[in-house]
């Protein structure tokens, strides 16, 4: 622990007078010009954030309209907050072979870390733009497959640029 | 004894007996090698090429599952020309290999994708096409095959044709069609067929009842004893916090070498918490009275009653001890599985006597010199007994005349059931009936004695019903009233804290 003395003689006073200076100097000019302000009206105003941003997750879906999710768990394992939860299945194509019948993630212990998105191996999970997470009281926070791949923002789903049939075709 | 040459393993010198494979010697001191091919419970195939290894004064490299160590050898594999010579034997597995990993079951405990890692050879130099070869083949009612991963190693053939000698599975055509596979209407069904996915260094092989059901990685291991029957093979139990997932052999020289029957593999199902009994009941005509098991230690009479004891194989012998010592009885009925097949033997492992240690048994009654009786003479016997005490098996499905036998006991005035598990008869008896519940092989530390009379410790991994009770406790609570195990260092030594959750919590 370092200890130090205070000066004598305290002139404290002047920088709490330049520190008016820039309250007023910002007040001013807010309410001349209102439209630069920063300050935003929430929730009749919302942030719109680039599309990178990650925000509530998304399971993309393949040109069939079926999950992307091969069910490797993967992002389950990644994930620092241990919030993913997926029960696996034998899929009745062999070509695919396992699926998700279940895809949990609690969303109140999620940190949007987006580990899972860096480790999903097909392109199965991206976070999207979304990023209010708010809710009434006695909502679901675990969102499942449902919610997760074909809420109704998503307009019908999002579509993963890896599918098993070009994946196939090409031979890989 | 044999004659011990000497030879130097990456400069380590080693001294080892005449006849020895390198990979033997390898193994010995613990140097790393990789094979896929050699096992060290069957024959030598050399096929994969994987083990090569650079022997002084030798132009060419020699694999070392099939070459035997010669006095004064000077053996490496950490050269370059090794190293390279290895990882074009790897992109040569590779060239169809799926790689498909992320819904491969064996990913975690794979060889081929440990080596590709360590090479890192993530794309393959081929630029021709993968050949597309059949997926989920079903073999039968317990494996099912992937043909596209499979390495053609031939373990799994030399399993059949060797150590279980049913010859299900052949490698059929040629060159990059090649594959593993059955004949027609000829099942891989055998009683050991599932060492088979053991044995597979790749995911090839998987075990139906096992697919999907966890990845490896979130399973821990612990070494345990099989219940399955009286052989005692040496296991691996693996489990997680949500239960125990699945059973494989570990290596014991004398009793199962590397081996298990699939009966045995199913013998982890019992001690899962669902199903289990979960506290202590008293059952009467009139009503159920839920208690914990000190409570019902503590109402059930004992004094100057005419109590008789109904004994199984599966608990321990220092169960067996303690309760004999206890009780001061004349004699036990001594509850066997199936009397008639109780001899059996399938001249490998699998034996009719499905209890781990009924040699325990007979040796603690034999040294109390008691009398043994079965249940027929129980029969006789019961309208004469006050108390029937039966401590039951620990897994109630390999006990074909449970019901039967229950009806048995439940003729007598009053009957205590100690079992992991409780039965429907029991609970609408006409006599009191009390159910209490006792700890399974992975709860609790003590001694099996197996059909060869090998004596083999297990010990306590974690306890998974928190009322279940031990032999050796449900003594120590009698005999005391004391309801604080822990003031007991030899019985708290064996205690573990519950490790399991039946449900992962939510927020
Ligand atoms: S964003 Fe991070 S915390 Fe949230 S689910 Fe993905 S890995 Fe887990
Ligand atoms: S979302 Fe991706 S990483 Fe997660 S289980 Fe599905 S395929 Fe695997
Ligand atoms: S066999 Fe091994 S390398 Fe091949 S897909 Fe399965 S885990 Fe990956
Ligand atoms: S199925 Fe497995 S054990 Fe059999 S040859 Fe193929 S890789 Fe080897
Ligand atoms: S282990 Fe030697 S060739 Fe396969």
């Amino acid at each position: 622990m370092s200890v130090t003395k205070r000066p004598k003689k305290s002139r404290y006073l002047i920088p709490i007078f330049g520190g008016m200076l820039l309250t007023f100097k910002i007040l001013l000019k807010n309410l001349f010009s209102r439209k630069k302000m920063l300050t935003l009206n929430y929730p009749e105003e919302h942030y719109k954030y680039g599309p990178r941003f990650k925000g509530n997750h998304i399971l993309t879906v393949k040109k069939d309209g079926s999950l992307r999710c091969t069910a490797c768990m993967l992002c389950a394992t990644n994930c620092p907050a241990n919030c993913i939860r997926i029960t696996a299945d034998e899929h009745a194509d062999p070509n695919v072979e396992k699926y998700p019948i279940s895809y949990e993630i609690d969303i109140l212990r999620c940190v949007f870390c987006g580990y899972c998105e860096e480790a999903c191996p097909v392109d199965a999970i991206r976070m999207g733009p979304e990023w209010q997470t708010a809710a009434l009281n006695g909502s679901n926070f675990v969102y499942d497959i449902k919610h997760l791949a074909h809420r109704e923002n998503l307009k019908g789903g999002v579509q993963s640029v890896v599918d098993d049939k070009e994946r196939h075709k090409a031979g890989i | 004894m044999k004659k011990m040459i000497k030879c130097t393993i990456n400069n380590y010198p080693v001294e080892v007996e005449e006849g020895t494979t390198i990979i033997q010697a390898f193994k010995k001191l613990e140097q790393e090698i990789a094979h896929y091919c050699w096992h060290p419970g069957l024959s030598i195939a050399g096929v994969c090429r994987l083990c090569m290894v650079e022997i002084e004064g030798n132009n060419k490299l020699q694999i070392a599952c099939n070459t035997v160590v010669q006095d004064g050898m000077v053996i490496t594999n950490q050269s370059q020309k090794v190293k390279d010579t290895v990882r074009w034997g790897l992109e040569f597995h590779l060239i169809n290999h799926p790689l498909d990993c992320p819904i491969c079951d064996q990913a975690g405990e794979c060889v081929l994708q440990e080596q590709y890692m360590k090479f890192g050879a993530y794309q393959p130099l081929m630029s021709e096409d993968k050949v597309k070869k059949r997926k989920v083949v079903d073999l039968g009612s317990k494996i099912v095959l992937d043909t596209e991963r499979c390495i053609l190693c031939a373990r799994c053939t030399r399993f059949t044709d060797e150590i279980s000698k049913t010859k299900e599975l052949g490698i059929f055509n040629r060159g990059d069609r090649s594959e593993i596979g059955i004949f027609k209407n000829k099942p891989l069904e055998n009683d050991y067929a599932l060492n088979t996915v053991d044995i597979c260094p790749v995911g090839a092989l998987t075990s139906k009842k096992f697919r999907f059901q966890q990845r490896v990685w979130y399973l821990k291991k612990a070494p345990s004893v099989c219940t399955g029957c009286s052989t005692g093979c040496n296991i691996d139990v693996y489990y997680n916090e949500e239960g125990l997932w699945r059973i494989r052999p570990r290596h014991n020289s004398s009793i199962n070498q590397y081996w298990m029957c699939d009966k045995g593999r199913e013998t982890f199902k019992h001690v899962n918490p669902s199903g289990r009994l979960k506290s202590s009941f008293r059952h009467t005509a009139e009503q159920t009275e839920k208690m914990t098991t000190f409570q019902a230690l503590q109402t059930l009479k004992l004094d100057s009653k005419k109590i008789g004891l109904v004994l199984t194989g599966s608990y321990t012998c220092e169960e067996y001890d303690a309760f004999l010592d206890f009780f001061q009885l004349h004699s036990i009925y001594h509850w066997k599985n199936n009397p008639k097949n109780f001899e059996d033997y399938d001249n490998f492992l699998i034996r009719g006597d499905k209890n781990p240690n009924t040699k325990g048994l007979l040796e603690s009654i034999n040294k109390r010199q008691l009398k043994l009786e079965d249940c027929t003479q129980l029969e006789q016997n019961i309208s004469h007994l006050d108390l029937l005490i039966v401590c039951a098996p620990e897994n109630h499905k390999l006990y074909p005349c449970l019901e039967e036998k229950i009806n048995l006991f439940l003729k007598s005035k009053e009957l205590v059931w100690i079992s992991p598990h409780s039965h429907t008869l029991l609970q609408k008896p006409i006599n009191t009936v009390w159910t209490i519940p006792s700890k399974t092989y992975f709860e609790k530390t003590g001694t099996f004695i197996n059909h060869h009379g090998t004596r083999q410790k297990i010990k306590a991994v974690a306890s998974i019903v928190d009322s279940a009770r031990s032999l050796e406790e449900i003594i120590h609570i009698l005999k005391t009233g004391q309801t604080d195990l822990t003031q007991i260092a030899s019985i708290r030594d064996k205690m573990k804290t519950n490790y399991f959750m039946e449900q992962k919590g939510s927020l």
